[in-house]
């Protein structure tokens, strides 16, 4: 039996004078294994030519799909319409700067965010072409795997709370991208430099563990895993620094 | 927001001077929240034992007043505990309460933003029909309830405090007659009226101690095998547990089960 959906898309252009954010609603057949990414390209085709919002990949990788689904941010491009009621609710992802209806531009929070954490392998070392690359351990190797696979798609943002009332707090994108290079045995930041990066208020510590960014992030990251990691890296590195200080 | 430069792979640079400014509020924000996670797991502990103990009513006045002449005069610890907990009670309460101004920042935000959308006449609203709940999180939701609890807990708890100090210097033997906490002194207590207040701190408690506790284990442990799911069935444990032998040693003192006690 094929339903008939009901869509409630949030509209705004603010490029547009004297629109008002006002909230549309469309009605769509359901058909088999449709995702909210295909809906919103029929919307777009025969109701609403006007229709503002992102996509590349359609495959869960570019991360430019994110928006609120139905009250929880995550990827149109992997949500399928089966799995929600009949009426489907669509807004833009909070916190980031809207572009027109579902559209916010994520990319430069992303931008700053990769600037203030220098996401960069820190070394001082003169790159070798003909040179074998290095070892590293497999547990390494997985772990830091595990943090790049982040798509940039700022679910986690828009999920925390903490990010909605500091805007400066680096959030679950931005600790995860600290953890990466933590783990990096390439990365030749001392204990210092990471210490008075993460341990603030901004950082780790404005976390106050309320999860939502784990439960949300589409790509399921271990963000709870690499946040200890970081909280009990610092607890113990302070020493370390507190040393290094005194001996130099 | 800085602005956007294009320089890409900029040499490593080593900005640390000695005791910069940046290490001090690092060294800051470390301490800050060593010091309310410390005194917060502290307390949780002490709520663990206290509540146990005050339960033994349930089994018989008898037990109730052994535990506690054991408590005060075998060990003597309830006396110094109680100016411990008082003190590490107040310090919890200025640390971790560092985090309310956010709230009070949040509001203040809403609030403009409010202001800002009716000016502009650009307000809107949920459609009250709609299926769902906007952003509700099970976990965000709780560390709300903790700031709520935390308030109540830090009336009722001093309050309770206070009283039990004030009963070290009477009832428990420097001025009174009767040496140490008995059954029906703490029964008196409760069964004058005070059960509401004691039920009331008791609920809170056991509430604020039990998502603490979860939430301390998940910012710190969650990458051991202390994984997040068996802290949440922790936290569901100590809350039913806790909830449920609270409010039978509450209703206990108040005075229904008399009789039934011996
Ligand atoms: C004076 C009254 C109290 C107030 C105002 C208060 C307030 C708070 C607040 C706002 C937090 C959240 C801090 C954060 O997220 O960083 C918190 C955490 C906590 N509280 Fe309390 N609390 C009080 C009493 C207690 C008591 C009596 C206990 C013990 C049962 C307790 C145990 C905890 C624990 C274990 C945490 C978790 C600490 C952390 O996550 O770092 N609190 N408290
Ligand atoms: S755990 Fe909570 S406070 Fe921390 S980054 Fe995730 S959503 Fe934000
Ligand atoms: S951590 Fe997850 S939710 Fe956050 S930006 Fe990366 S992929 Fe998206
Ligand atoms: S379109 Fe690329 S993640 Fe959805």
């Amino acid at each position: 039996m094929a339903r008939t959906l009901t869509f409630k898309i949030f509209r705004y252009n603010p490029t547009k004078d004297n629109d008002e954010p006002h909230i549309e609603t469309y009605e769509l057949e359901e058909t088999p294994r449709l995702n909210i990414f295909t809906a919103l390209h029929r919307i777009r085709e025969k109701q609403a030519s006007d229709l503002m919002y992102d996509f590349v990949c359609r495959a869960g990788i570019c991360g430019s799909c994110a928006m609120m689904i139905n009250g929880r941010p995550t990827l149109a491009c992997r949500t399928l319409t089966a799995d929600l009621t009949d009426t489907i609710e669509l807004y833009p992802l909070p916190f980031f700067k809207l572009l027109g209806d579902l559209s916010v531009d994520t990319g430069v929070w992303f931008h700053d965010m990769a600037k203030r954490v220098e996401s960069w392998i820190h070394t001082q070392k003169e790159f070798d072409p003909t040179a074998v690359e290095e070892r590293m351990d497999n547990d390494t190797a997985n772990k830091i795997y595990e943090s790049e696979r982040c798509i940039e798609c700022g679910c986690c943002v828009a999920a925390c709370a903490t990010a909605q009332v500091y805007p400066d707090f680096l959030g679950a994108a931005g600790l995860n991208r600290i953890g990466r290079f933590m783990f990096d045995p390439r990365d030749q930041r001392g204990e210092q430099e990471w210490f008075e990066l993460v341990s603030t208020d901004v950082g780790v510590f404005g976390c106050i563990g309320m999860m939502a960014c784990d439960d949300v992030c589409p790509k399921d990251l271990p963000l709870l895993e690499v946040f200890s990691y970081i909280r009990r890296k610092m607890n113990s590195g302070v020493q370390v620094a507190v040393k290094d200080l005194e001996l130099s | 927001m800085t602005g956007i430069d294009t320089e890409l792979y900029p040499k490593a640079e080593t900005r640390h001077s000695q005791k910069s400014s940046a290490f001090k509020n690092a060294k800051k924000a470390l301490r800050d929240e060593r010091i309310s996670g410390l005194t917060g797991a502290f307390l949780a502990f002490f709520i663990l034992g206290h509540l146990v103990l005050e339960s033994s009513i349930l089994v018989s006045a008898k037990l109730y007043e052994d535990v506690a002449y054991f408590m005060e005069h075998t060990v003597p610890m309830a006396q110094p505990l109680i100016f411990i907990v008082t003190i590490v009670f107040f310090i919890h309460f200025v640390w971790a309460g560092r985090k309310i101004p956010g709230k009070l920042r949040e509001r203040k935000m809403m609030l403009e933003l409010g202001k800002k959308l009716k000016a502009s006449k650009k307000g809107w609203q949920q459609d009250p029909k709609s299926d769902i709940k906007l952003r509700k999180h099970f976990e965000t939701s709780m560390w709300i309830t903790q700031v709520r609890t935390g308030m109540i807990v830090l009336a009722t708890g001093a309050f309770h405090l206070f009283l039990v100090m004030w009963n070290i210097f009477t009832d428990m033997g420097v001025a009174g007659q009767v040496v140490g906490l008995t059954e029906e002194v703490a029964t008196a207590r409760v069964a004058s009226g005070l059960w509401i207040l004691y039920g009331v701190l008791m609920l809170n408690v056991v509430a604020h101690m039990a998502i603490g506790v979860y939430r301390l284990i998940v910012k710190w442990f969650a990458d051991t095998w202390f994984v997040r799911n068996y802290a949440k069935a922790l936290f569901y444990f100590l809350f039913w547990f806790y909830t449920i032998l609270g409010t039978a040693t509450v209703i206990a003192m108040a005075g229904p089960l008399e009789g039934i006690l011996s």
